[in-house]
């Protein structure tokens, strides 16, 4: 039993980090009605920023501030430098764009930064605690926490602020909102400066256990993909239930499946991909959405 | 600039492709080695990136992929070559009710591997394609990073990540040809066989149904054209045509592991069809040329630094990639149509 | 309509490829009759290796090649001439990216169109199974390749053009085996291995090691390079009671693995592999994350001096390596990274070689070279020979265990792995 929640608990710290990249895939289709392939890629490009600033000597918490203003400013730049001039054009446009990101923006980190292993600073001590045989570390539970308020704080200003609320106006209704005097185009660049920091959060929460690596989102992007999926694409709530449940569902089913063993768990992720979208396409908690023409 | 009676231009583009072909069959005799090794890899990429091209220059669809289904191809060709025999010899452990038979030659497993291939995209296509828009994008990417992981799975058939050594080729059925006019021969066969499929269909019923549903799947449901079936089977001919190039390449190398379809190949034949232009089966042969050129000759880039050289090919693909989406978005051929536009009736692509 | 003008344009550039290298092409083989890569200055060698992607880790290893090249060309020899025997060595590799077909493809440029002497040095298990068939086939020497797989040196009959050049990883993992049994008899072992051909070779060895006490191994666990997490696998290990903990992993996976550890609360001792002592900077980013305490005394092995350890900082050969990288080194490569020095003793033995496949060195003399080698290598360790005869086909398969405090301190006898 001590085992089983083992894997539970270690299955929810990973589902954590899932949560905060699907959560950030989410806010940007919402919002634009786009996935960004390059949100991995940029999450890390910022991860190693941190380091950078760090090992300029900078302590923990204004380097994680500091990042987060920069992969704000980064991601409201990269919307309108990049995905403003196509914002009208076709989906496919859209998504070649962003795998254009992808390929910049990894070989720019492999080009400044390099492919040694190099270790990422945590905040939190570096202690264990031991409950009913199950040991979880602070590193988790601060990883876990941190997503947590995220999630919070992103609610709060959707359902608060005067811009959130805009921001949301202009992805439903865009043209009902320019009527409204809201600057529609402006939201959008928002809404990609809102999900760049959400990935610089994933990624440096993941990086003290994951290392850095140029290619250290790629996986997790995946993952992301699926969980945005499954908790219904457009749902923030759903992004972060659904990777939680990813997190904890693939750790038991590796660890007690002897069939999935670890091969396939990555593409056991892929089939809860295409069994949600065949039996439920709206994911968990999605709307149905009407085809747009 | 005058227009060019219609007649004449039939006959310059009925010109061009006659030269084309006489080209193609004038490289054997003029070209080393190892170019024309090289230009077999061409073909193979053309095979792949026509398929690819179906799927998102006509069906508005995108795959990131078709390496995997590549991956698919190659693996067909590697495991029907060795048979079950070849495949004890370099002690794996086949299921014994698995078809796989005794060994074959090489070329005759290319047909099988289309029709493999062909039919897991189908399966693959129909869940992949129930959500408007990205989903296959989504669906594919996870899909070539997956791909490599289910090969080491199956280690008994597949040989895990050691991969499967295939015997080096060879001309078959006692032809008079050297081996490498002979791999040269067959991938350029296949492709000319594919081009002329891949042209009437986009020219019969299914490519109006496909072009009708990537300007606008409501006013073809309208229509009476089923997105879903269309889609669904664009994607399972495109998955047929990159297992074929898979199957080829298999045979080129002799050799597949996991490692040798990552998603980088992936990306790189997404990249190569926007290049060449969407929707331009001609586009194809710059994307393809491009494709294996590219990485090639990116290896000493000029003017640049020993640590930035190696990863300037990279952020310039990228780049690249970035400005033909907001400039010419119908690449390479969409360019060349804009300067020579006067000659030409407008076809709608997709970013018309 | 539009396509005839695109068709023609692509006739058009085929046709200048075409031009341009079938020019190339005539050029290069017109030299036909005497040894490929051969002339009366140079001599032409190559090799693939992944200067991107996801092996890019190991990119230093070439340029370290480069830089002894470099210095053996500017030097003046034995002889009195620069190079080997007055021929300067003209070191051609490309970037396979870690893909078998990119590496089959380069390889084909480097023995068609460049028309190397010799393929020497290529990184990969796979990669250079890939292509040792055609090499064997055209009798081209495929040496001192950058693998560990044993049968490099054991399928000599089938691939007599082929070897191999450091200690394989089943003799690496004889000798993990084998010290557990001498020093912790009653150890409770659980292994983490890489689900691939290279895992599974350590873990082979370990088990030949271990003999009759297979039986400590109480945990067998495998991740695979896309996991984004080990602390299933390692909560298992944790909970199976072992106390000894054998990471067959590479250098970033190792460093996971044991942040993992630290974060489970489990302590075990570490025995870590060659690929991973090799490199300082992996075992520093070990420390920073998990702590000096909890890697203090994790034992691995080594056959070469670790340039970066203070024990070997006032070594000759050692400080001779720093001014080479400074002096011949390509720009920004790091004197400091395990790698580079890697290909640096990698090159001392390829220009031994050269030199003992004589004044006219033709690819069989060569491979009768590699036959007889009988020599120490400075860059390693003390005592090591490099050493092969007509049925030893491992350059080098000595090794020294070695134990992590702050740094890597060799202990224990030599251990002949062959």
């Amino acid at each position: 039993m001590a085992q089983f929640l083992q894997q539970v608990a270690s299955g929810l710290a990973s589902g954590a980090i899932y949560a905060s990249l699907a959560l950030a895939l989410v806010l940007i289709y919402r919002a634009t009605d786009v996935i960004n392939f390059a949100q991995g890629e940029m999450a890390t490009f910022m991860t190693y920023l941190a380091w950078s600033l760090m090992n300029h000597g900078l302590s923990y918490w204004p380097a994680f501030a500091l990042t987060l203003l920069i992969a704000f400013a980064g991601g409201v730049a990269v919307e309108r430098v990049v995905i403003r001039p196509v914002e009208r054009k076709p989906e496919i446009v859209i998504v070649i764009v962003t795998i254009g990101l992808l390929i910049s923006i990894n070989a720019i980190t492999g080009w400044i930064w390099g492919a040694d292993v190099k270790a990422f600073d945590s905040p939190f001590p570096n202690s264990t605690h031991d409950i009913g045989g199950v040991t979880i570390s602070t590193q988790d539970v601060g990883t876990f926490g941190v997503c947590l308020l995220t999630v919070l704080l992103l609610w709060a200003f959707f359902r608060f602020t005067t811009v959130g609320l805009a921001l949301r106006a202009s992805a439903i209704n865009p043209h009902a909102s320019r009527l409204l005097a809201v600057r529609v185009s402006w939201m959008l660049a928002l809404g990609w400066g809102l999900a760049s920091v959400l990935g610089a959060v994933a990624g440096m929460m993941a990086a003290p256990t994951v290392f850095l690596d140029p290619s250290m989102m790629l996986v997790i992007l995946i993952y992301a993909f699926a969980a945005a999926v499954l908790g219904g694409i457009d749902s923030p709530v759903g992004a972060v239930i659904g990777g939680l449940s990813l997190g904890v569902v693939i750790n038991l089913l590796s660890a007690y499946v002897n069939f999935v063993g670890s091969e396939l768990r990555l593409p056991t992720a892929l089939a809860i991909l295409l069994v949600v979208l065949i039996i439920r396409p709206q994911g968990l908690l999605g709307h149905r959405v009407v085809r747009r023409v | 600039m005058i227009r060019l009676p219609r007649p004449l231009f039939l006959a310059l583009k009925l010109a061009a492709i006659a030269g084309l072909i006489v080209v193609l069959l004038l490289l054997p005799h003029v070209l080393s080695e190892f170019r024309l090794s090289q230009f077999t890899y061409v073909g193979i990429y053309f095979i792949a990136l026509l398929g690819l091209n179906i799927l998102s220059g006509y069906s508005g669809q995108i795959s990131l992929g078709h390496g995997a289904f590549m991956g698919i191809g190659a693996y067909v060709t590697a495991v029907l070559t060795l048979g079950h025999k070849g495949l004890v010899l370099f002690g794996h452990h086949p299921p014994g009710w698995l078809p796989i038979g005794d060994g074959m030659r090489p070329a005759l497993t290319i047909p099988i591997a289309f029709v493999v291939t062909g039919i897991v995209g189908f399966l693959f296509g129909m869940p992949a394609l129930r959500l408007a828009g990205v989903s296959l994008a989504l669906a594919t990417f996870a899909m070539a990073v997956s791909l490599p992981q289910v090969a080491k799975k199956f280690e008994n058939v597949t040989g895990g990540g050691g991969g499967l050594s295939l015997p080096l080729p060879e001309t078959p059925f006692g032809l008079d040809v050297s081996t490498p006019h002979w791999l040269y021969y067959e991938a350029w066969g296949c492709a000319a066989v594919l081009f002329v499929a891949a042209w009437l269909l986009v020219r019969a019923r299914v490519g109006r149904a496909w072009r009708a549903i990537r300007d606008g799947e409501l006013a073809a449901t309208a229509s009476g054209v089923s997105p879903a079936l269309y889609k669904t089977l664009a994607f399972g001919v495109s998955s047929a045509f990159a297992g074929v190039a898979g199957s080829l390449l298999a045979i080129q190398v002799a050799y597949v592991n996991p490692d040798t379809f990552p998603l980088s190949l992936s990306i790189l034949l997404l990249a190569s069809v926007v290049v060449g232009g969407l929707g331009s089966l001609s586009g194809v042969v710059v994307g393809a040329l491009m494709l294996e050129f590219l990485p090639i000759y990116a290896q000493h880039p000029p003017f640049v630094g020993q640590s930035f050289s190696k990863q300037a090919p990279g952020i310039a693909f990228g780049v690249v990639l970035i400005l033909i989406m907001f400039a010419v978005p119908a690449g390479a051929a969409g360019l060349l149509r804009r300067i020579v536009r006067p000659l030409t009736k407008p076809v709608p692509t997709v970013s018309d | 309509m539009k396509k005839s003008l695109l068709v023609g344009m692509a006739v058009a550039l085929a046709t200048a490829v075409t031009a341009s290298t079938a020019l190339g092409a005539t050029r290069t083989s017109s030299s036909a009759g005497a040894t490929p890569g051969v002339t009366s200055t140079s001599i032409t060698i190559g090799g693939t290796f992944p200067l991107t992607g996801p092996a890019s880790l190991y990119a230093p290893i070439p340029r370290g090649m480069e830089t002894y090249f470099n210095f053996i060309n500017a030097r003046k020899g034995p002889d009195g001439k620069k190079g080997v025997y007055g021929r300067k060595i003209n070191w051609k590799y490309y970037d396979d990216a870690y893909n078998p077909a990119q590496t089959v493809q380069l390889t084909n440029q480097l023995i068609l169109q460049d028309n190397v002497f010799a393929i020497v040095g290529s990184l990969g298990t796979e990669h250079n199974q890939a292509i040792r068939p055609i090499l064997n086939q055209r009798k081209i020497p495929q040496i001192f390749i950058s693998t560990g797989a044993s049968f490099w040196g054991l399928q000599y009959k089938d691939f007599p053009w082929t070897m191999g050049w450091q200690p394989d990883y089943i003799a690496e993992g004889i000798a993990y085996g084998r010290w557990i049994v001498a020093n912790a008899p009653t150890a409770k072992i659980a292994v983490l291995y890489q689900n691939d051909d290279y895992g599974k070779d350590y873990l082979r060895g370990l088990k030949i090691g271990l003999a009759r006490k297979t039986s400590l191994i109480v945990s067998e666990q495998s991740y695979e390079i896309t996991d984004t997490s080990y602390a299933s696998q390692i909560s298992k290990q944790k909970a199976s009671g072992a106390d000894t903990w054998v990471l067959l992993t590479t250098p970033t996976p190792t460093v996971r693995a044991i942040a993992t550890g630290k974060a489970l609360n489990w302590k075990p001792n570490q025995i870590v592999i060659n690929s991973v002592s090799a490199i300082d900077t992996v075992m520093a980013a070990a420390v920073a994350r998990a702590g000096a305490d909890y890697v203090a005394g994790a034992v691995s092995s080594g056959y070469l001096k670790n340039p970066t350890n203070p024990a070997y900082a006032k070594d000759p050969w050692v400080r001779q390596y720093r001014q080479l990288v400074a002096k011949y080194g390509p720009t920004g490569l790091d004197a400091n990274n395990g790698n580079t020095y890697y290909g640096v003793a990698k090159a001392y033995d390829i220009v031994k070689v050269l030199y003992l496949a004589g004044k006219n060195p033709t690819r069989q003399s060569l491979m009768n070279a590699t036959l007889k080698m009988n020599w120490t290598n400075p860059y390693a360790l003390k005592g090591i020979k490099i050493k092969t005869g007509k049925i030893d086909h491992f350059p080098i398969s000595q090794m020294r265990l070695a134990r992590w405090n702050g740094s890597w301190t060799e202990f224990g006898p030599l251990i002949k792995g062959r």
